[in-house]
């Protein structure tokens, strides 16, 4: 998700980028369910043979690839995905419905980021599959995506001079989730982050979020990620990749 | 008198009606202020208002913050929770706590919960006590004297 463009705007009467589909057939289909093609048609020139792929009752695909631009979408998003999820979240992760209601939440939370944060639009999708490598369980993914400023571009006015030599995008991320700070002055802001981590940590789920050359992770135990990654690739705007697995023998 | 504001219904009013849910900062801002609109337009003399939350699906951190946080913070009547799910609770609970507000939540059977910071939701349910909105019950809880 969240390959390059202007944010869930049209390219309409610019010439686009190309884009070539990949020639693995499980991927172009698993691509072509989660409607990435249909959001990257809008961006890119697609070259290569699209399978034609109907959205299945019962796909993994929670929430397929849909835009985020105004608060308007995230109603929309919120609602979808509880009348989709909440069955697959019980019974397939063993989550009460309590924390289905948080899971809402936490997806709520990290599309507004876009719409309050990124100056542009940008896309969320969710996902449940078995993660076979790591966990050997069930996962619910939420991947949210967007091509805008960036954490260190949206905090940098209130928080640069507080870290001094320090501030970039690794900084910039630590503020966010770890310190909860937000560029608006309000006390109340920031409470989004700290609300996912919350239900994360209760969930023993994980988060990460990649952001310019940065990638900040909370780590659960059944992962090796690492905490923090500086000196990536630059990416502009921001992803945020929420996995929450299967409760099984993992205490709360 | 009680005045009760049905939030759900405030809800339907300030977005397209097929959402229910309290997401968004935005939302959360319109809804805050047309609750403060019907508090200062009340007729009579209200002495609590209810904030009732049946009907209300989904509320996000951003909402717990801009509707429940803002209204006790800014405090235009006496305020006691209603119709709280645990799911509502989870992201009430800890805005209150950040920003050390207390509220109290008045549950199906009438009796008065304290949440958020405890000392605040203490002295709230010390002055209900004090201007005799509230009594001690039976059970050794607390209701609401004005039905």
């Amino acid at each position: 998700m969240g390959a390059g463009g202007g944010g869930g705007g049209g390219g309409a009467g610019a010439e686009r980028p190309l884009l070539t589909a990949p020639t693995q057939s499980e991927v172009l289909t698993y691509w072509t369910r989660a409607g990435f093609f249909r959001e990257a048609a809008e961006l890119f020139e697609i070259h290569g043979k699209l399978p034609r792929v109907k959205p299945a009752e019962d796909s993994d695909v929670l929430l397929p690839v849909t835009p985020v631009r105004a608060a308007e979408d995230v109603h929309a998003v919120v609602s979808n995905i509880q009348q989709r999820a909440s069955a697959i979240l019980a019974s397939e992760l063993g989550l009460d419905p309590k924390a289905t209601m948080g899971f809402a939440m936490a997806l709520s939370e990290a599309c507004q980021n876009i719409v309050e944060h990124a100056g542009t639009g940008g896309w969320v999708a969710v996902q449940a599959y078995t993660w076979r490598r790591k966990l050997a369980k069930r996962v619910v993914v939420i991947a949210v995506a967007d091509a805008g400023v960036g954490f260190r571009h949206s905090l940098e006015p209130t928080q640069s001079k507080r870290f001094g030599e320090r501030w970039g995008d690794a900084a910039a991320l630590e503020a966010a989730l770890i310190q909860g700070v937000s560029r608006f002055r309000d006390p109340g802001r920031g409470q989004g982050l700290a609300g996912i981590r919350r239900y994360l940590t209760r969930w023993d789920g994980k988060i990460a979020i990649r952001s310019g050359t940065a990638r900040i992770a909370i780590v659960p135990k059944w992962d090796d990620d690492v905490p923090l990654k500086e000196g990536l690739p630059a990416f502009p705007g921001a992803q945020v990749l929420i996995i929450i697995p299967e409760q099984g023998s993992t205490k709360r | 008198m009680i005045q009760r504001i049905d939030v759900h219904a405030v809800l339907q009013e300030s977005v397209s009606g097929v959402y229910a849910d309290l997401v968004t900062r935005p939302t959360g801002r319109v809804v805050r202020e047309r609750i403060e609109r019907e508090m200062a337009t009340a007729e009579g003399d209200v002495a609590i208002a209810r904030i009732d939350f049946t009907g209300v699906g989904c509320i996000d951190y951003s909402c717990a913050d801009e509707i429940v946080a803002k209204l006790l913070r800014h405090r235009p009547a006496l305020l006691v929770l209603m119709g709280l799910s645990d799911g509502h609770r989870e992201a009430i609970e800890p805005v209150l706590a950040g920003h050390r507000l207390g509220a109290l939540v008045e549950c199906a059977d009438g009796t008065l919960e304290a949440v958020g910071a405890p000392e605040a939701a203490t002295s709230l349910l010390e002055e209900l006590v004090m201007r005799r909105l509230a009594a001690p019950t039976a059970g050794g809880t607390f209701a609401l004297t004005l039905a």
